[in-house]
């Protein structure tokens, strides 16, 4: 009798817990993490061919958009994503001033000095290892945790 | 250009991004406001000189200014995002607690097979 007791009161336990959604982690994506850093190393390379006409880079730069505009699909359709996709809105809103913003202002402006092209590289940088840094703390999957947990 | 003033606004943005007052604020957290608020001084210094040098326009130096504002956001949204994981980690923690407690009543001790086998 006392064992069902408990038996019952654990499984509650466990419902109340694993149910509470503002308690849900958001889970380490090994895709965003890979594409992210992919992305990374293309913005820096685009960013060093600011000092040449954006026109005579436009191929690049469209390929480039095209990548951060499925990167923004997929983080906006991640479960319990909320965090990431704010922080990617960020990276491909050209009104903010990183990866977007530059191009933005590239386009503007035709060609951009290497002092400011060094610069805002290491703020584009700095944005976009935020967010790889934070994908990186995530909690790995379910599936994993529950393997550790019953030791297969 | 006011050092001063723009780290007082910066500092003043990611606290309240933060959602607690500096004091308030565990070691760990602090450390990682100073360390963003030094890198921020440095910038600003190393911007100021390029821009007086003139190698860079002021246009290019208020785009800095401002890209170092949205960073300031964006580590504001980092904060929040790794508290989230942390309460995370609380819950999985009591999670596997009440896992491993129930396992316990499911799995049969080693006393009670020996003591049926006798």
């Amino acid at each position: 009798m006392k064992t069902r007791f408990y038996a019952v009161y654990l499984m509650l336990t466990l419902f109340l817990v694993s149910s509470c959604g503002s308690l849900r982690a958001p889970v380490f994506d090994q895709y965003s993490y890979q594409k992210g850093t992919e992305l990374k190393v293309d913005a820096i390379n685009l960013m060093d061919k600011a000092t040449m006409s954006y026109d005579s880079q436009q191929a690049a730069i469209d390929n480039f958009d095209s990548e951060l505009a499925k990167m923004l699909e997929y983080q906006k359709n991640r479960e319990n994503n909320t965090i990431s996709y704010a922080m990617w809105k960020m990276i491909a809103n050209p009104d903010k001033n990183f990866i977007a913003g530059f191009l933005k202002r590239w386009k503007d402006k035709g060609t951009l000095s290497s002092f400011f092209i060094n610069e805002a590289k290491g703020q584009v940088t700095e944005a976009l290892d935020l967010i790889l840094q934070y994908e990186g703390k995530k909690d790995p999957a379910a599936e994993n945790k529950l393997k550790a947990i019953l030791g297969l | 250009m006011d050092f001063k003033d723009l780290l007082k606004e910066l500092k003043g943005n990611l606290l309240s991004l933060m959602g607690s007052k500096f004091d308030d604020l565990k070691e760990e957290s602090k450390k990682d406001v100073q360390d963003f608020l030094k890198a921020s001084k440095e910038k600003l210094e190393r911007w100021t000189t390029l821009l007086a040098e003139g190698n860079i326009t002021l246009d290019d130096y208020k785009w800095l200014i401002e890209s170092q504002k949205d960073l300031v956001v964006l580590k504001g949204l980092y904060a929040a995002g790794v508290s989230k994981i942390k309460l995370g980690h609380l819950k999985n923690s009591i999670l596997d607690t009440v896992i491993k407690t129930a396992i316990g009543f499911v799995k049969p001790k080693e006393d009670d097979n020996n003591t049926e086998t006798a």
